[in-house]
């Protein structure tokens, strides 16, 4: 029986609200500060074939992909095997997954016995192990980043409530109960959209509910080849680069060949660089995750819900070996700055065919700090993202001081940081005047934060870019600023690298700025009073 | 009713409503709203309703000055000070966008420049302890820098860690009065006493931003008050549900930012309690939006997590759902082929496509012509001309790409636009895990009536009470309203710590003493009623959830009771308690302190003659024959059985076929199914 339009509308709409309570629910719930207070985690409705059907706007870059890292779990116990309290769990790098924190669950919905599909969250976990609290710059393959759960199913109520993968897991990392919490909040915030979804079946049937599905994915395909569509067809080409691995300074570059052809898009990274030693290898569905946001972004308008149906008119293709195709063991943690350059890459190539629709390149990276210290009550450990300036666009300046795009993460308060933490202080939160590039728009501007040390040992590990290639400004705009991190030390001023570790003792003071986003048209077309209020208000660098 | 009369007056966006209670009866009267001049649009209001102000006793006002001054961002001139370091807290916000696809996103703009923001050396660390000492002749001077002929109306102050000792931000105060005696000052602390710097940082500034103006306001308002011999007692409603004497509003005039749709939700709960229910689901739906709330046990629920205009204010505010579905929403056809009704509405201008204004969209309105359920002659009263051939005019175009009819396509677009609104009801209550089967429906405003019936089927809601003048509930809610006034604190206390449940009470009375004292200096110290709330969480965790304890189980309180109601509050959101393995924590309290006005007087119908006629109405697919009565004829006829259209001078209740509507001994009509 054909679906009534109006019940398809209905429970679409349902689906997708019932996906953004689920990610409300699970900040709301977790216990570590990068997910309660970062919003480090992104939350999913899945068909019972495993394709996303709405998804809670969270981490575009944990997003894109979730059909990539469901599917090995059901290659290896088929859904139709599974029963209830059971439960899909992976975060493998090579199978599926993205980096290692990013630990996804899967669970299925069953109503009256039939498997109707899937709930699925995806958290950042602040500590999974590995070779130091948090984060491990010197890992030198993915074994040293942290507890790999290779795509499997457990059961709840066997395995984990007190249950040996509950064990394993609290034996494994340096803060459990941060851990262990938010993976409870996982549970839960599945257990909610499963309730929602068997509230849906009760009310329309589950076969409407199931055709409801299939609508909604083709609907989201429809105005996605409507859009692109719309954009002139022809090959692009664009390409941006990272200052380097963190070892050597070689740029890394990327490059996107990007064809629009009627209704499709096809992105091939052929002719981006070799995977690296360090860990800013882009696993495979990290890629798609990128090339698939910036499509959607410069393309589509912000309302098309995100699923599997607006994923088919694009196909994403990375040389096997290259940086955004790593083969194993390469190490992946950073894996979000080559990500960033795929999708600068693309949004270049773009600029060419839709130039009034992309903006210019922004600080477009994502910041990394993390600090930690073993004290006499345990790990302390501190981890929070940063983003800076984006790029300006024909449509305004870029925004100021904002995460970047393939992220979400809000900052950690500063009260929030003082009640957990004793061993270091944020003593500066502002904006860098200055860093936004010049145009007729401006770039956005960067953060600045100082942080005081105030005990001995304290480990810092951070990753970054844009320390010594700015982003470059688009017709006729100016580069943003570059970012930096240095120690000041007594009267020694140390300067940091953008990908590095560093042993920081009491009284050091750690400064670090990110960069600002590049400008888009020449400076000279500004109107004066814009330029009148960047004065005013401090944006520019002080003369 | 006996004594002196009793006026509110309530200044919506489109229109300003008076409801007078006299000795002889009830006096409505509606005029336009004055949006450039708010209170001369209430003044009108008094003046046209004929009213003796001499012998009013007692006149509430709600008025939207504060929200406009936010939404226009015509506030006051504010000095900002912050602790060293951290000016640009309101420009950096929370670093994350509200939607992540979209590059060309802007921030939501602080009501405070960044030019205008400045800085004092000092710290305090996380437990109130002073880390940095603020150096009184270094204050003065960065005082005298920022505010020496700069012109500010108004100064704010949040510095970091304040929530847990605000001797800093006193201090500043302090200073800031000595060299600038006269300028309006306003300490986070003294507003919001929270952690979260940005939250408090944005609140402050707010309260800050509109405190001039109000002052401005009930100033101007109150003149004119006395010009008319307005000798009786002035008070104002707050977004809490509560109102306070105009005197109150000196430092508390962020309080009044959406206080419109506070006063509604207490109409209903008067009004509906008075037919014995006290579990109610509000939803009040106007020209553009709807208004959403659930009250438990005749308390709504309040929240502290709201926003205006994508700014956060950290203060308790009735917890209301707004979405754009009201009787302008437009309804349209996206570019994947699906119908969707609003968030972009007609407005008052040009208006629904039947107005004749020249709009072309068709509306809910216009939906409500075409399907019947509306009818030309009775709108609104017969106030206004309405065209419905305009009506199906506007749903021709979407009539043919759907290939149904006209009729058809409008029935769909109420369908889509009370699935909004199933929605709005679904966050307020399933997402706080609570049944809506276990509630009544109390419709309100000019559309909500129309639609209820519908929406209670979808939820399975049994019982709706359409309460009379259900589009001027408002304005009765203003006079039926408590004095209301929140105090909190943040303090952190370990349940099982030893001498927990003793520093629960012993803080519970320290507020209680304030907020007793704050409340004789209006004057109000009769028949005081407190409300005691624990904002908890797992140790570990960064959101609290509100746990309500009665007055009288206070006395007797334990860990076990702290522990047990706690888990069952976090299960019922959640659906979890993390009890195996993490133990609760408090993290602030709330006391609500109430005195009720005056004998709360009774909304009644005006007498026009009974009144039937026989209608079509198009409905769920098919062309049904029902009857248009008035509720006197629904008073005489006792009961009547769908498909009816009960229609009054402010708004109209269609009962659908399968629900009987009988007109209770309260003049509410009881719609059961």
């Amino acid at each position: 029986m054909a679906l009534d339009r109006v019940d398809q509308a209905i429970i679409s709409q349902a689906l997708v609200a019932a996906a953004k309570e689920m990610g409300i629910k699970l900040v709301r719930s977790a216990y570590s500060p990068i997910v309660r207070e970062a919003n480090d985690c992104s939350a999913a409705l899945l068909d019972a074939d495993g394709n996303v059907v709405s998804q809670a706007e969270l981490i575009p870059m944990q997003l894109g992909p979730i059909g990539t890292t469901f599917r090995p779990c059901a290659e290896l116990h088929p859904p139709e095997t599974l029963e209830p309290g059971d439960f899909y769990i992976n975060n493998d790098p090579y199978h599926g997954g993205q980096h290692v924190p990013d630990v996804f669950i899967f669970t299925p919905i069953f109503f009256r016995a039939r498997l109707v599909g899937f709930s699925a969250t995806v958290a950042h976990h602040l500590d999974l192990g590995g070779g130091a609290p948090g984060l491990n710059m010197a890992a030198g393959d993915v074994h040293q980043e942290g507890l790999i759960f290779p795509p499997s199913r457990y059961n709840v109520n066997r395995d984990w409530n007190g249950g040996p993968l509950e064990r394993l897991v609290r034996a494994n990392v340096r803060v459990p109960e941060k851990t262990i919490g938010d993976c409870n909040a996982q549970f839960a915030a599945n257990g909610v959209g499963a309730r929602r979804v068997t509230e849906l079946c009760e009310k329309f049937g589950a076969d409407a509910v199931t055709e409801a599905m299939a609508a909604l994915l083709d609907y989201s395909e429809q105005r996605m080849r409507a859009a692109i569509a719309a954009a002139p067809d022809g090959v692009y080409h664009g390409e941006d680069q990272l200052d380097g691995d963190g070892v050597n300074d070689e740029p890394l570059v990327v490059r996107a060949r990007v064809e629009i052809a009627g209704d499709s898009v096809s992105i091939d990274y052929a002719g981006t660089c070799d995977q690296v030693r360090t860990n800013v290898n882009c696993p495979f569905a990290s890629t798609i995750a990128a090339g698939l946001s910036c499509i959607k972004s410069v393309l589509t308008s912000p309302d098309i819900p995100f699923n599997e149906g607006s994923k088919r008119p694009i196909s994403i293709t990375a040389p096997m070996g290259s940086m955004l195709n790593p083969r194993p063991p390469a190490p992946v943690r950073a894996r979000m700055l080559s990500a960033y350059r795929a999708y600068n890459a693309v949004m270049k190539a773009l600029a060419e065919a839709v130039p009034e629709r992309v903006m210019a390149a922004g600080f477009d990276s994502t910041h990394a700090t993390c600090l930690s210290h073993l004290g006499e009550g345990g790990y302390g450990i501190y981890l929070e993202i940063f983003g800076g300036g984006y790029g300006a666009s024909a449509l305004g300046d870029g925004c100021d001081a904002v995460d970047s795009p393939l992220s979400n993460c809000s900052n950690i308060p500063i009260e929030a940081i003082d009640m957990e933490h004793r061993f270091f202080r944020v003593v500066e939160y502002a904006l860098v005047p200055g860093s936004g590039g010049g145009g007729e728009q401006r770039g956005g501007l960067g953060i600045r934060r100082v942080y005081e040390v105030l005990a001995d040992d304290v480990e810092y590990q951070s990753y970054s870019d844009r320390f010594t290639i700015p982003p470059e400004g688009l017709f006729g705009g100016e580069d943003g600023g570059a970012a930096s991190v240095c120690v000041l030390r007594g009267n020694e001023r140390i300067a940091l690298g953008s990908k590095t570790s560093f042993r920081l003792a009491k009284g050091d003071l750690v400064v670090m700025s990110t960069g600002g986003g590049a400008g888009y048209g020449e400076a000279g077309r500004r109107s004066p009073e814009r330029a009148a209020r960047d004065r005013d208000d401090g944006a520019l660098a002080a003369p | 009713m006996s004594g002196p009369t009793r006026v509110g007056v309530e200044v919506g966006g489109t229109f300003t409503d008076l409801v007078a209670f006299e000795a002889d009866g009830v006096r409505i009267t509606k005029v336009p709203s004055t949006p450039q001049e708010p209170h001369r649009g209430a003044i009108a209001a008094l003046d046209e309703s004929g009213l003796a102000l001499e012998g009013t006793g007692d006149l509430v006002h709600g008025s939207t000055v504060a929200t406009n001054a936010v939404l226009e961002r015509k506030g006051a001139r504010v000095a900002f000070f912050a602790t060293e370091g951290f000016r640009d807290l309101l420009t950096l916000q929370r670093q994350s966008r509200r939607s992540i696809y979209d590059i060309h996103y802007q921030k939501p703009e602080p009501v405070v420049p960044r030019r205008d923001t400045f800085e004092v050396p000092e710290r305090i660390g996380p437990e109130g302890e002073v880390v940095a000492a603020l150096d009184d002749a270094a204050a003065r001077q960065r005082v005298a820098r920022a505010l020496q002929g700069a012109g500010y109306e108004s100064v704010a102050i949040c510095l970091l860690n304040s929530y847990a000792n605000p001797a800093h931000e006193r201090r500043m105060a302090a200073l800031v009065a000595e060299r600038f005696p006269g300028t309006g000052i306003t300490c986070s602390s003294d507003v919001t006493r929270e952690f979260r710097e940005y939250e408090r940082a944005s609140t402050t500034a707010l309260a800050a931003y509109v405190q001039p103006v109000i002052d401005r306001y009930l100033g101007e308002f109150g003149r004119a008050l006395d010009d008319r011999g307005f000798e009786g007692r002035f008070s104002l409603m707050q977004s809490n549900g509560g109102r306070l004497p105009a005197s109150g509003m000196a430092g508390n005039a962020i309080t009044a930012l959406y206080s419109g749709p506070a006063a509604g939700v207490m109409g209903a709960i008067r009004q509906a309690g008075c037919s014995g229910h006290r579990d109610l689901i509000t939803f009040d739906m106007g020209g553009t939006s709807t208004d959403v709330c659930l009250v438990q046990d005749g308390t709504p629920v309040l929240t502290s997590d709201a926003e205006i205009d994508g700014l956060p204010i950290r203060i308790p505010v009735l917890d209301i759902v707004t979405v754009g579905a009201g009787g302008g929403s437009i309804v349209w056809r996206d570019d994947g082929g699906m119908m969707r009704v609003g968030p972009r509405s007609a407005g008052a201008d040009p208006g629904p496509a039947c107005y004749r204004r020249g709009g072309a969209e068709p509306t809910i309105t216009d939906a409500h012509l075409v399907r019947g359920s509306v009818l030309a002659d009775t709108f609104l009263g017969g106030r206004m001309d309405v065209d419905p051939a305009l009506a199906r005019e506007a749903f021709a175009a979407l009539a043919t790409h759907f290939e149904r009819s006209v009729e058809q396509v409008a029935d769909d677009a109420i369908r889509v636009a009370e699935h909004n609104i199933v929605r709005a009801i679904q966050l307020v209550s399933t997402e706080r895990g609570r049944d809506p089967r276990d509630y009544v429906l109390v419709p309100f405003g000019g559309a909500g009536p129309l639609h209820a019936a519908r929406v209670a089927e979808v939820l399975g809601i049994s019982t709706i009470v359409v309460p009379p003048a259900a589009g001027v509930l408002s304005a009765f809610g203003l006079v039926a309203s408590d004095f209301v006034r929140y105090e909190s604190r943040t303090v952190r206390i370990a349940i099982d710590e030893a001498g927990a449940a003793e520093r629960v009470r012993a803080q519970f009375a320290a507020m209680r003493q304030d907020a007793d004292s704050a409340f004789a200096a209006l004057g109000l110290a009769s028949g005081l009623r407190y409300t005691h709330t624990l904002e908890m969480r797992y140790v570990g965790q960064a959101f609290e959830v509100p746990v309500a304890l009665e007055a009288d189980e206070i006395a007797g309180l334990d860990t076990g009771l702290l522990r047990e109601r706690f888990n069952e509050a976090h299960h019922r959101i959640f659906e979890f308690d993390d009890s195996r393995t993490n133990r609760p924590e408090i993290v602030s309290f709330r006391l609500g302190i109430a005195s009720p006005p005056p004998a709360v007087p009774r909304l009644a119908d005006t007498d026009a003659a009974p009144h039937a006629a026989d209608v079509t109405i198009f409905d769920g697919g098919a062309r049904l024959p029902a009857r248009r009565i008035n509720r006197s004829a629904l008073l005489e006829a006792g009961e009547g059985d769908g498909p009816l259209l009960i229609a009054d001078e402010t708004s109209t209740a269609y009962v659908p076929p399968g629900w009987r509507a009988r007109m209770d001994a309260h003049n509410n009509v009881i719609l059961t199914h």
